[in-house]
């Protein structure tokens, strides 16, 4: 017995290849996009600067990450000088408070690539997921003079 | 196939007459795909197209717009998709023989650019016969502004489109 279905308002039609059951794609979901963080950082020999110009190392660069499988940091730096930055990431309690103190670092003290008025990208973390609550991104000039690093940092699911 | 005009108390009745068990639901012929075209409002933003049209291509690096002021970007609001592609159709007799490159930059809370110029993510010539298709995947994403650049030692007419995909989970 063939199946049938209501095509429309008044039409009921056959399940075929060429009329299939209207179906809805329940089990997928998009993943949206979101910017967390627009900044301008003046690079200094300072260690422990994160990139909203912080040298407290309890406070985070970003809060409220754990729904990011990651992050994606977009920057232009300004000058050519020596740079390493450093990405540091911890997980909360449901009060938003941190587990413990400290971080885990998942980036140790790594060259910035570019040189002076380049654009770079980074994606933290660089292979696995992230799904941390906290990220703290460090910057630290090593050599030459101060220089200005704006960066864009967007939140991938 | 077939169809055939009923009213609704029909409809109602053949269902109660002739249900359908479980076991053979399981084996009805659906298609994913068929999603698409029978929701007036398909989720678009899975794949969205962010241009298409025609760009003659010179000896100089030309956006697919048309341009050839750098500053410009093809494709712009790119920042939720993780991946382009870039498919194309170049018309002539000889083989194609187009350079292209592509740049990309972020943006601002207002649409600035974070900075001047561009980040050249990728280059390549697109060799192929007269009258074929490419396509271009473009997998760096993210970005908020792309621009594509074409050039070719032959004038020549490229037909274009640009799509962007967001990425998704099944669960």
């Amino acid at each position: 017995m063939p199946v049938r279905f209501l095509r429309n308002a008044s039409e009921l039609a056959d399940v075929s290849w060429e009329t299939p059951l209207p179906v809805q794609v329940a089990n997928a979901k998009p993943v949206p996009a979101d910017t967390l963080l627009v900044a301008t950082t003046t690079v200094t020999t300072d260690a422990n600067r994160d990139l909203l110009g912080s040298t407290s190392t309890e406070l985070p660069t970003l809060d409220g990450c754990m729904q990011y499988r990651k992050l994606v940091w977009f920057y232009f730096r300004a000058g050519a000088d020596s740079t390493t930055y450093r990405v540091l990431a911890r997980a909360t309690d449901h009060n938003g408070a941190p587990l413990g103190t400290g971080w885990q670092e998942i980036v140790p003290a790594t060259t910035l690539p570019g040189g002076a008025n380049s654009w770079g990208r980074i994606e933290i973390p660089a292979s696995s997921d992230g799904y941390y609550d906290q990220y703290r991104i460090e910057v630290q000039r090593t050599a030459g003079s101060n220089y200005n690093l704006t960066s864009k940092i967007v939140g991938v699911r | 196939m077939s169809a055939e005009r009923i009213t609704r108390r029909e409809m109602l009745k053949r269902l109660i007459v002739a249900p359908v068990g479980a076991a053979a639901l399981a084996t009805l012929p659906v298609r994913e795909a068929s999603a698409a075209a029978l929701q007036p409002h398909y989720e678009p933003y899975f794949v969205a197209v962010l241009w298409e049209g025609r760009t003659r291509c010179d000896s100089l690096w030309r956006s697919l717009k048309g341009d050839v002021v750098a500053i410009l970007p093809t494709v712009q609001g790119a920042t939720p998709y993780d991946r382009l592609y870039w498919t194309g159709y170049a018309l002539g007799s000889a083989p194609v023989n187009v350079a292209m490159r592509v740049w990309a930059r972020a943006v601002d809370h207002n649409g600035v650019s974070l900075g001047s110029g561009w980040r050249l993510i990728g280059q390549a010539t697109i060799q192929t016969p007269p009258l074929r298709w490419f396509r271009v995947e473009i997998p760096e994403g993210h970005w908020d502004e792309y621009r594509i650049e074409v050039r070719s030692a032959t004038t020549r007419l490229v037909y274009s489109r640009v799509i962007a995909s967001q990425g998704y989970w099944k669960e």
